[in-house]
């Protein structure tokens, strides 16, 4: 009788460096949604999300030499951190190209924007701004403020957790998400 | 003041987290991502490419190692070379002293009859030589 045990992550990626295909096969079938949920906190755009899980898994396949599994969920943590420095590399990527600029804000948006800042706080929280708005503001920013407060404040990651994802330090962690906060105030402050 | 400061940073705050919030994909974009079709393909694709391209610098990486080995080998062969070089030359200058003796009697060498007389080394001047030519022609003349 076929063991109906699912192989751990560990196993795979054992069987995979010893050459199986399928092995890798099973990792990406097991682990697409959480890249792709990573993917999705940074870019809006289907193709920029399937871009990320394409390179996230591409440099996972050859750093898995490298991956020693301690615990159940080693494999994860290390895959999103693969994740977390492609979506960073690629704010990186998409910073450099001059044909991705997004444009001034236009007084009809600043104006919206404006109003809604002024509403109260609890409309605030469950209103989103137009998405073609919102990446015009965060333009404003730097990838690394970007990257920290994202993860901050969008993925609930913890100051340890984005240490760990990035590989910074606590401290720098700490350090660039006050400065990154600080930057965020500075652009929509002339909306308030 | 402090107090309307501290409140005014939280709704910046507030805000901000909506701006963040808005730029991410929906749910659906990242479901259609995750499940987009062909998608391991293009990752295997990709690996495949990778790896080629991996090996092709590797290669090249070869190549260099092999050049650098090759290049102290090379400054020493040539080294030798241009040793041996001004030695056979030193050689040829101590062995030959008839040649200088005779380039210092009748100057360097030039192309023509004179010249052609003079090297055999019968011991005659340029006079003689001129004096040998003006009476073969003057006889040619007088004939």
């Amino acid at each position: 009788m076929a063991s109906l045990v699912e192989p751990t992550d560990d196993v795979l990626v054992s069987a995979t460096v010893a050459g199986d295909e399928g092995a890798f096969e099973q990792l990406f079938e097991r682990h697409r949604r959480q890249v792709a949920r990573i993917g999705g906190r940074f870019f809006s755009q289907r193709e920029q999300i399937e871009e990320i899980i394409q390179d996230t898994f591409t440099k996972a396949y050859f750093a898995l030499n490298s991956y020693h599994g301690t615990h159940a969920a080693s494999f994860k943590a290390w895959l999103t951190q693969i994740a977390v420095n492609c979506c960073y590399d690629h704010l990186r990527r998409a910073r450099r190209r001059p044909e991705q600029g997004l444009g001034d804000i236009e007084e009809s948006e600043a104006h919206e924007f404006s109003a809604q800042l002024r509403s109260p706080p609890v409309d605030v929280e469950t209103r989103l701004v137009s998405r073609d708005l919102a990446a015009k503001l965060l333009a404003r920013l730097s990838e690394e403020d970007r990257l920290v407060l994202t993860l901050l404040d969008v993925e609930g990651f913890s100051v340890a957790e984005i240490a760990e994802a990035t590989n910074w330090s606590i401290s720098k962690v700490k350090v660039r998400a006050h400065r990154a906060r600080a930057n965020l105030r500075r652009v929509l402050q002339r909306y308030l | 003041m402090f107090k309307a400061n501290s409140q005014n940073n939280e709704d910046l705050d507030r805000a901000g987290r909506v701006v963040l919030k808005s730029a991410a994909a929906d749910a659906e974009t990242v479901e259609a991502a995750a499940t987009a079709p062909f998608l391991f393909t293009r990752v295997r694709a990709a690996i495949k490419e990778e790896r080629e391209r991996r090996e092709e610098s590797t290669s090249w990486l070869s190549l260099i190692f092999v050049a650098r080995r090759a290049v102290p080998v090379m400054a020493i062969v040539a080294i030798l070379a241009a040793v041996l070089t001004v030695w056979s030359v030193g050689l040829n200058l101590s062995a030959s002293p008839s040649q200088n003796d005779e380039e210092a009697l009748f100057g360097p060498a030039e192309p023509g009859v004179e010249q052609t007389v003079l090297a055999r080394g019968n011991g005659l001047s340029r006079e003689e030589v001129f004096n040998i030519v003006v009476d073969r022609n003057y006889g040619v003349n007088a004939k």
